[in-house]
């Protein structure tokens, strides 16, 4: 567990991660954020009190679907999946990111 | 709101759990693990909050995306949009309008001081009283703390400017105070101010304050000079002070009312007397009091103290129109209504074609709130714009009905579009948009996905239940179109009745101005008679005037003046039993000009004056009263002494029969006195007799003859006045206009109704034809004719309107009763007009299915079957 992560996340940034993360299944809340320490190798560590309200956020927008589960080691929890809008949104923020990153790194190789 | 948050609770407690069983995992023990756990949370209500921010503010968003794409719905399906929002406007607009007369005229308290405690005592509800009369009622009455009496005055003001005639009222000097307006300017009267010699004050309306004065605020203290005497202006009314409103309206001018000599009158009914209830005092206490004064006045003084009654002053201004303007409101409530099924059952079709997006949406994972949540939103915007349009209709529709405004309504200049009646308007909309956004909505989100998946909007279990309601709402509409239009059918057919009276006299081409001498050197008695022969000679000079005459009172717009008479031959009736006969004086030639064909005799001639023998002519009802079946012409009557014997005057003519105060008014008895003969209009002081009305026929517009009388008037002398310039057909004209007025609204909401009906039907059998496509292309295929389907279709919607119109005419049946008052020779219940309201919307409804129907039989069978 990297602990030296928390570098603050844009909020665009926290929702594509959250799409990201449930492209590959659903996964309850707990999931989601270790699935997104485990895709940025520890980078990203994210708290609960910013978890939370982005799922609810997303959900609101009918990105994401919700309904109640069991864990792997049993245990009742809330789980969510990706919607056909979530997915396309995930589509279009991939693209996005994709942009950026480019512009970025263009931007900072061409620095003296 | 409560359930969300214990599943916030329930999901934050799993996290809590999973990440104690992470750190078990690693090795912790089971107490701390949990700890930790609950540390990391951060703090649950903390996170709770920002959870709920997060709802709270997409909750404003999301109410925005709706509105949004319900905007977006509206703009792809523009003829639905317009159609809606004009069946809702329209039911808006004119509840609003209706509402604000409704308020205006009848719920706002009249504006004076405790409008409630103050009645109005006269005979028989509205006739006046006698000076006498009155002061013995002030005298002895404890259950009014005040009485006050009014007479009518319409003196000649001059000096700065050309001389007007003003209409002015007589007050006894407390009644002002006792009404309880303060004056804007100066004071009211003083008491004894209405003593003879002490009462030469006045005090100014705002209207002849401004027009006259230029709204001068120093104008207190300056004289004026009324019929040629000088008054001192002691005050001056605020703006909209009228008083007592259901007579003698629109009063500019007021002066106290000395009695004088005419103190001991008990027959000069003359007067209008007001009171205020003491305290403590009922209406039903003064009724009775006022009953046993006037029966000991009766007793002791026959015939002068009949039938008097107390009203209360509120009733008197609104009783006569309080009837029509709740079937009024009614009628507006039935086109609001119309109004509501109409946009209801679009709902439900739109709502019916949109059940596979509904579906699919659900499936994608919206919940059932959400979409009941977003359908609603849609009906809500649908009748928040149908508002939005129906106040702007509404505000136009004030205005016209303020011009069209007819003198009979009370109170209509205060009639506006207030705060509370837009607030009624947007709740309106809001409540319609509600009502009729749920059924649709809760039908539409209810429907089984998977079968509307599989099946679309055709031929489903819900399709069907959908059309069975748009089915009973297209009936509703037309039971309710039916009422409106019986009651607009009966209002047309009082209208033709009331158009087919004859009135006696021929209305058109004729011009009518009342000339008025009071105040100028022309009313001496010497000069009086002299001056209106030559203004009978001017008038008859001026190009284009083929006949001229005049009048004392004129026909439904004048005065009603009852005298007692004696007929030769037959022992005078003791007091308060002598038949009375209303009294005319006119100048020759007054027939020939109104076009009045006398039926027997002659009219009067210039030879008819003072010192020659007493000449009268009667009409029909008096004539026959008094002698049926032989000829009047040449029999004696007496209408007044002189020198203490009955002055005889010959009948020489018989004149017809001719309307009198009001349109529908009940023949009676008249006498017409030959104006040069009559020494009270030739020598008497006061103003009632010191006007005539002139009446000239012309070739052309009456109109145009205006400019040259009023110039003929001038030459003779310009301190004569003319006023009530106006063509006989507009007399007439008024006279009709309280039913006029009814039947244009009622005829506007009919045929809205009948639109709306048409509308309605229109879309049930189209959208009933779209689903039943593959049905009809089966019979077809084997082997139905066109022409058959075409039957079926209409036979169908044939079924929609009769169930409606039988509920229709049991409606219009149970209700037009409530018209009553506002008929004219036509019954509540006239079959004739139930008949035809029902053939007519019949026949609407044949043609608003006539095109769907037609598309059905084009159809072609092998596309239809293929549609699926």
């Amino acid at each position: 567990m990297v602990k030296a992560a928390a570098s603050p996340l844009l909020q665009g940034t926290l929702d594509l991660l959250i799409l990201r993360a449930l492209s590959t299944g659903e996964r309850h809340g707990l999931g989601v954020a270790r699935r997104i320490s485990q895709m940025t190798r520890g980078a990203f560590e994210v708290k609960p009190g910013s978890l939370f309200p982005a799922l609810h956020r997303m959900e609101e927008r009918g990105w994401l679907t919700s309904f109640w589960g069991e864990s792997e080691n049993r245990r009742k929890a809330k789980f969510y999946a990706l919607t056909r809008p979530g997915r396309r949104q995930l589509r279009e923020e991939e693209a996005e990111w994709g942009r950026i990153v480019v512009a970025i790194g263009a931007a900072l190789g061409e620095t003296p | 709101m409560k359930e969300r948050d214990r599943e916030l609770d329930d999901e934050l407690a799993a996290w809590v759990r999973l990440r104690a069983d992470e750190l078990i995992a690693e090795g912790h023990d089971p107490e701390a693990a949990r700890r930790r756990a609950a540390i990391e949370l951060g703090g649950a209500e903390q996170v709770k909050e920002s959870v709920r921010d997060v709802r709270r503010g997409s909750l404003v968003e999301q109410t925005l995306r709706d509105v949004r794409y319900a905007l977006r719905g509206m703009a792809r399906a523009p003829g639905f949009t317009a159609a809606a929002i004009l069946a809702l406007s329209l039911g808006i607009g004119a509840s609003v309008a209706i509402f604000s007369v409704v308020r205006a005229v009848l719920l706002r308290p009249l504006p004076y001081r405790e409008p409630g405690r103050l009645a109005v005592i006269l005979h028989r509800r509205f006739n006046p009283t006698a000076p006498a009369n009155f002061l013995d009622w002030r005298r002895t009455s404890r259950a009014f703390a005040d009485m006050g009496a009014v007479e009518s005055w319409t003196p000649n003001l001059s000096g700065a400017g050309d001389s007007e005639s003003v209409p002015a009222l007589r007050v006894t000097a407390g009644l002002l105070p006792m009404v309880g307006t303060p004056p804007h300017l100066g004071r009211l009267f003083l008491p004894g101010e209405d003593q003879p010699g002490r009462d030469r004050v006045a005090i100014l309306g705002d209207g002849l304050w401004r027009r006259r004065f230029g709204a001068d605020p120093g104008v207190v203290g300056r004289t004026i000079a009324l019929n040629g005497e000088k008054y001192e202006i002691v005050g001056v009314m605020p703006r909209g002070f009228d008083f007592p409103v259901f007579w003698a309206r629109g009063r500019e001018l007021w002066v106290p009312l000395a009695f004088g000599e005419r103190v001991s009158s008990r027959t000069g009914f003359s007067l209008r007397v007001f009171g205020r209830l003491a305290s403590g005092a009922t209406m039903a206490g003064a009724r009775a009091e006022i009953a046993s004064i006037t029966g000991e006045l009766e007793k002791r003084f026959p015939g002068t103290n009949r039938d008097v009654t107390v009203t209360p002053l509120t009733e008197a201004v609104v009783g006569d129109v309080r009837p029509a303007l709740l079937v009024l409101t009614g009628a507006v409530g039935l086109l609001l209504l119309i109004g509501c099924a109409n946009v209801a059952h679009m709902l439900l079709a739109r709502a019916a074609a949109r059940t596979r997006e509904v579906a699919l949406r659900n499936a994608l994972g919206a919940t059932r709130s959400r979409l009941i949540r977003q359908l609603l939103t849609e009906s809500v915007v649908l009748s928040a714009a149908s508002g939005a349009v129906g106040v702007t209709l509404a505000a136009a529709a004030v205005r016209g009905l303020t011009a069209l405004a007819p003198a009979f309504l009370p109170r209509v200049e205060s009639v506006s579009l207030d705060p509370a009646v837009l607030a009624f308007g947007v709740a309106l909309a809001l409540v319609t948009g509600a009502a009729f956004g749920l059924v649709p909505a809760l039908q539409t989100s209810r429907g089984d996905v998977a079968a509307a998946l599989r099946e679309g909007e055709r031929g489903s279990s819900a399709g069907s239940r959908v059309c069975r309601l748009r089915s009973i709402l297209v009936s509703s509409e037309f039971a309710l179109a039916i009422v409106l239009l019986v009651g607009a059918g009966l209002l047309a057919r009082s209208f033709l009745g009331l158009h087919r009276i004859d009135p006696g006299f021929d209305p058109e081409g004729a011009l009518t101005a009342t000339v008025s001498v009071a105040g100028t050197a022309d009313a001496d008695p010497g000069r009086r008679g002299a001056f209106y022969e030559r203004l009978l000679d001017s008038s008859r000079a001026v190009p284009g005037v083929t006949a001229a005459g005049m009048i004392n009172h004129l026909p439904l717009a004048g005065d009603i003046w009852g005298f007692p008479y004696d007929v030769e031959g037959r022992p005078p009736a003791p007091p308060g039993d002598a038949s009375f006969a209303t009294y005319r004086v006119v100048m020759p030639g007054y027939f020939a000009a109104m076009r009045i064909p006398l039926r027997a005799g002659r009219d009067f001639t210039p030879a008819d004056r003072l010192g020659a023998p007493g000449a009268a002519i009667v009409n029909e009802s008096f004539a026959r009263r008094e002698w049926p079946g032989q000829s009047a012409v040449g029999k004696r009557v007496t209408f007044d002494e002189e020198d203490g014997r009955p002055l005889w005057r010959t009948v020489v003519g018989v004149a017809p029969d001719v309307v009198r105060g009001s349109w529908t008014a009940k023949p009676e008895p008249e006498a017409y006195m030959p104006y040069l003969q009559e020494r009270s209009y030739l020598e008497r002081p006061g103003s009632p007799f010191q006007y005539m009305t002139l009446v000239v026929r012309g070739s052309g517009d009456p109109a145009s003859l205006a400019a040259p009388l009023r110039r003929a008037v001038a030459a003779l002398d310009p301190s004569a006045t003319v006023s009530d310039v106006q063509s006989l057909r507009r007399v007439v004209g008024e006279a009709t206009a309280d039913t006029r007025f009814y039947l244009v609204l009622f005829g506007i909401f009919a045929a809205s109704a009948a639109a709306l009906a048409g509308i309605g039907i229109f879309g049930v059998v189209s959208y009933a034809v779209s689903r039943r496509t593959r049905e009809f292309g089966i019979r077809m295929a084997l082997g139905a004719g066109r022409g058959e389907l075409v039957a079926m279709v209409l036979a169908e919607s044939m079924r929609v309107a009769l169930a409606g119109s039988a509920a229709g005419i049991a409606g219009a049946l149970a209700l037009t009763g409530l018209m009553r008052g506002l008929l004219y020779g036509v019954e509540a219940r006239d079959p004739v007009t139930i008949v035809g309201v029902a053939l007519l919307l019949a026949a609407i409804a044949l043609v608003a299915s006539w095109l769907p129907a037609r598309r059905a039989s084009r159809i072609d069978p092998r596309t239809a079957l293929q549609a699926e």
